[in-house]
């Protein structure tokens, strides 16, 4: 007959011991160090931070115009005929003809310099969501950003940078609940790829610790989801490991305050997935401010830093559906670029990131590291 | 040296053997009237599992048994099966048979190949019906069972031009035969005992096989029945011992305690998922399989102390069940069972804090001290808890009151008002325990933002969490002698409250075996009791008919 335990039946250990602090307080807590608790969560929710206003002021000339709708002024009576079956092609199924505009067919979106377009119209609006990431409130060049306009909060603080939301707010698909975002979040819903785990150690109290480490982790094990379709908390979550090290694992040092999670700033690589794209961007100068649910099974907040431009340009330009998002590849390219407030290239002065932030909501969540575990599983 | 040795191996033995003698005997068998019991869902599939192969798919259920005397082995025997039922064990039949002489299976349910397959071959019909039939019936066919499997056979190959067709229809009308449904109690003139009976060996067999193994007995067990071995205490101990050595001792563990822990709830256990969103249909597959695995680990891989099922805090957790409970697994999805162990400051430990038994004993949208104070008083203290009078007003416990936060406020109404108090002071003060539970069996501290008083008392025992009233069931006796009881009615297919020697003796005896539950099985197995049967109603009349008061009846 099979043994279901080892022989001497040594204790399931695993570095999250959460039942410790779930019995006191049902966090997601466990025995860290002496004293000291774990909380865990995983990333469910990441949409790029916009600020939408009733009637469209942040545009005052209306939304950005899309790749479809140049190819399609474009075009003789006689081309749109032909382009489109005599016009029984609709629009998603003529999007692939549509991108091949380029003067030698090339896809102008993975070959955005091969056409010029008309400029892009971006955010002109006062307000944005975001965080002051150059310290610098007037918009002057510092030694690690260019120059461009500040925005204000939405609270009344000044010197938001957001030059990400100035690029994209205008375009149709990226305003809120436009489709890239939602069908990349649908797509980390279902596959189990790009999984964001948050350790936070060092926890002396679930609601308020002065000096906490903040790890990101990634996994690829799936959400487990209720009837409704929310993640259910408390699941657990493996580390993704490679050659016995987490394969992605930046700190960064924060504390929690009335059950406000803030990070210092530092660059964190996180991994990314959605429309089909693997990404796993640094973002620089990365912070996290995140509000925990007086119960600890949620976290509401955002991710505020400067993201890599070129990696941005390359997730929109490989992106399926832009008849349906409205991108226009060839003008957001030169507009990132003139925007771009991060980061400038040394030798040309070309900033290379821009300043971003992204709304982020996680469930507590047991974060299991392979490597320290050493019960095995019965697979009787 | 070598001598000194030889001496305290002889003396080990001595005191062994000296132990042995002493322990408590078996008093004198009282037995019970030989009787049919209906084949329960379970034993029916394991049966042609072991018959006709893993792969035979066994579709449909038969109509459940009704539990006596808390267990639905004793309600086999007053089983019956309605025309409805019937045609649902026809239903299951057909669709076997026709599997069992597919092209893809033959090879491994047939003993031998027709000389042409286009019609009847009665040689390869009576091989097939005779080694099938010995292990669906218990026993060898008669012959006129065997003549009858085999016509049947041939002229339905004749009438359809196919052999396994003709096989086919004939198996289908063995499976649906009293025979196979009901283990019957078959019995013969004992030659000890001149005027009475005994069990044929056969019936001795299934008696065996079905206790130890929840299955038809196997070739091993059939021939030590025809030799006559099972006829005496050396042949059944030969076969016991072989039997408990067995992985499948694991079934008949599991299906006593699916029995025993009221299994059959599982089938309507529905919570709301707006108040539970973790609750889903695998959490109910794996809370049963929580349970058993709990008990297969303790009782059987790690030969514990029985006791310690209320108190264990070593389970095992697939990510479902981890969700619910919140605790870490390495495994998060898929069907994978993890071993856990629950911390020693966790209020939860024992199966009463799983949610098998916390989950089960609830209503769908709330915990229930009542429904879980009269489980544990029930199931595992056999004990019983009367009904709710017919004119018990509900008004008075559940008009909304914002001021009860907590069960045990709401509850107040229960013990104090005298139509409520008998009975629910014997049941909320146990089940106030397990209020760190809800009603799916996660772990909270507070209800209403209320903080839960989870203390209470068992039978005068204190205790102030779910983990401690584990502790106050492990040390209570009726815990022991109502898993004795049950046993004892699950082996003799009877219930065992007329045969109180017997019990205490088993009592007895599980003490002084440290609470091993396979030791008690053996005890039961190895016993005079579980083949002893009382003279059939045939004999009792012609008993009594020479008596002055039979004839002077009219």
């Amino acid at each position: 007959m099979s043994r279901l335990f080892p022989v001497n039946f040594p204790p399931f250990r695993l570095v999250l011991v959460a039942a410790v602090a779930v019995c006191a307080s049902a966090n997601s807590a466990f025995a860290a160090e002496a004293g000291t608790q774990t909380l865990g969560f995983v990333i469910r929710d990441w949409f790029t931070s916009v600020y939408n206003s009733k009637f469209l002021d942040e545009c005052p000339e209306g939304l950005a115009t899309s790749n479809d709708e140049l190819w399609w002024r474009g075009l003789s009576k006689e081309a749109r005929a032909k382009a489109t079956n005599n016009g029984l092609l609709q629009q998603l199924t003529r999007m692939p003809v549509a991108m091949r505009r380029g003067p030698n067919g090339e896809n102008v979106c993975l070959n955005p310099t091969s056409v010029v377009d008309p400029p892009m119209r971006v955010i002109e609006g006062k307000y944005s969501f975001g965080a002051n990431l150059d310290g610098e409130s007037e918009g002057d060049a510092t030694a690690k950003s260019c120059a461009h306009d500040n925005f204000v909060h939405p609270d009344g603080t000044p010197g938001v940078d957001n030059q990400l939301y100035r690029l994209v707010g205008c375009v149709y698909g990226w305003r809120k609940g436009g489709l890239p975002d939602l069908n990349a979040h649908e797509g980390r819903g279902t596959s189990g790829l790009g999984m964001t785990l948050i350790e936070i150690t060092g926890v002396t109290d679930p609601r308020n610790s002065d000096n906490v480490t903040i790890t990101f982790y990634r996994s690829v094990d799936q959400f487990a989801f209720d009837g409704t379709g929310k993640p259910l908390p408390y699941s657990s979550y493996n580390i993704d490991m490679e050659n016995g090290q987490p394969r992605y694992s930046d700190t960064l040092k924060g504390a929690i305050k009335d059950g406000v999670l803030t990070t210092e700033r530092g660059d964190v690589r996180l991994p990314f997935y959605g429309n089909y794209h693997f990404m796993h961007p640094v973002i620089k100068d990365m912070g996290l401010r995140m509000e925990i649910s007086p119960d600890g099974a949620t976290a509401s907040g955002q991710i505020t830093g400067y993201y890599n431009m070129d990696a941005f340009l390359h997730y929109v330009g490989g992106m399926v559906g832009h008849t349906s998002t409205a991108d226009d590849c060839p003008a957001m390219y030169v507009a990132a670029h003139e925007l771009a407030d991060g980061y400038p290239d040394p030798e040309t002065g070309q900033c290379t990131h821009l300043s971003s932030a992204f709304d982020v909501k996680a469930y507590a969540a047991f974060v299991i590291h392979p490597d320290k575990q050493t019960a095995s599983a019965d697979q009787r | 040296m070598r001598k000194s040795i030889f001496h305290m191996i002889a003396a080990v033995a001595a005191a062994i053997s000296l132990s042995a003698c002493d322990g408590p005997r078996e008093p004198e068998a009282t037995g019970g009237p030989p009787a049919m019991r209906r084949l329960s869902n379970d034993q029916y599939r394991n049966i042609i599992a072991d018959v006709f192969g893993p792969q035979i798919t066994v579709a449909g259920q038969a109509d459940s048994l009704k539990r006596s005397e808390g267990m639905l082995a004793v309600g086999a025997q007053t089983a019956e099966i309605t025309p409805s039922g019937f045609e649902k064990f026809y239903g299951m039949a057909k669709s076997i048979a026709a599997q069992v002489v597919s092209e893809s299976n033959r090879a491994v349910t047939f003993p031998c190949e027709p000389k042409d397959a286009v019609g009847a071959d009665d040689a390869c019909a009576r091989t097939f019906f005779a080694g099938a039939g010995r292990l669906l019936y218990r026993r060898p066919l008669a012959q006129d069972e065997l003549t009858l499997a085999v016509e049947t056979a041939r002229r339905a190959a004749e009438s359809s031009g196919d052999f396994y067709r003709g096989v086919a229809v004939s198996l289908a009308n063995m499976l649906v035969a009293p025979q196979f449904l009901f283990i019957t109690d078959e019995v013969e003139p004992d030659p000890a005992a001149a005027g009475l009976v005994r069990l044929t060996g056969f019936a001795k067999a299934a008696r065996l096989s079905f206790f130890l193994w929840n299955t038809t007995p196997d070739d091993a067990l059939l021939r030590a029945a025809e030799s006559g071995d099972l006829h005496t205490q050396k042949g059944v101990s030969a076969q016991v011992e072989r039997m408990m050595a067995s992985h499948r001792l694991e079934a008949g563990v599991r299906a006593f305690f699916e029995d025993f822990l009221h299994f059959e709830q599982f089938e309507t256990l529905e919570k709301d998922t707006i108040i539970y969103p973790a609750f889903t249909v695998k959490v109910v597959e794996d809370s049963k399989e929580q349970l058993l695995r709990t008990v297969v680990s303790l009782l059987l891989d790690r030969k514990q102390d029985y006791r310690e099922i209320f108190t264990t805090r070593d389970t095992f957790v697939t990510g479902s069940l981890a969700r619910v409970y919140r605790v870490p697994t390495s495994r998060p999805s898929g069907e994978a069972w993890v071993p856990y162990r629950f911390p020693d400051n966790d209020p939860r430990a024992g199966i009463i804090t799983q949610i098998g038994f916390a989950a089960v004993a609830s209503h769908p949208g709330r915990s229930s001290p009542t429904l879980r104070g009269r489980a544990i008083r029930e199931n595992l203290l056999c004990q019983k808890v009367p009904d709710p009078p017919g004119d018990v007003d509900f008004s008075l416990f559940e008009s909304a009151d914002a001021l009860k936060k907590t069960a045990r406020e709401r509850l107040t109404i229960h013990r104090t008002a005298p139509a409520c108090a008998g009975c629910h002071k014997i049941t909320d003060p146990i089940g106030l325990g397990l209020e760190n539970l809800d009603g799916l069996g996660q772990l909270r501290t507070t209800e209403n933002e209320a903080v839960i008083d989870p203390s209470g008392d068992l039978d005068g025992v204190e205790f102030s969490n779910a983990a401690d009233l584990g502790k106050a069931l492990h040390d209570n006796p009726a815990a022991t002698s109502c898993v004795v009881g049950r046993l004892a009615s699950y082996a003799l297919g009877r219930s065992s409250n007329e045969e109180r020697n017997y019990v205490q003796y088993l009592e007895e005896s599980f003490a002084s075996d440290g609470y091993r539950f396979p030791d008690l099985m053996r005890r039961i197995a190895t016993g005079d009791a579980l083949f002893a049967v009382t003279p059939a109603p045939t004999q009792l009349v012609s008993a009594q008919s020479s008596t002055p008061e039979m004839e002077r009846s009219p």
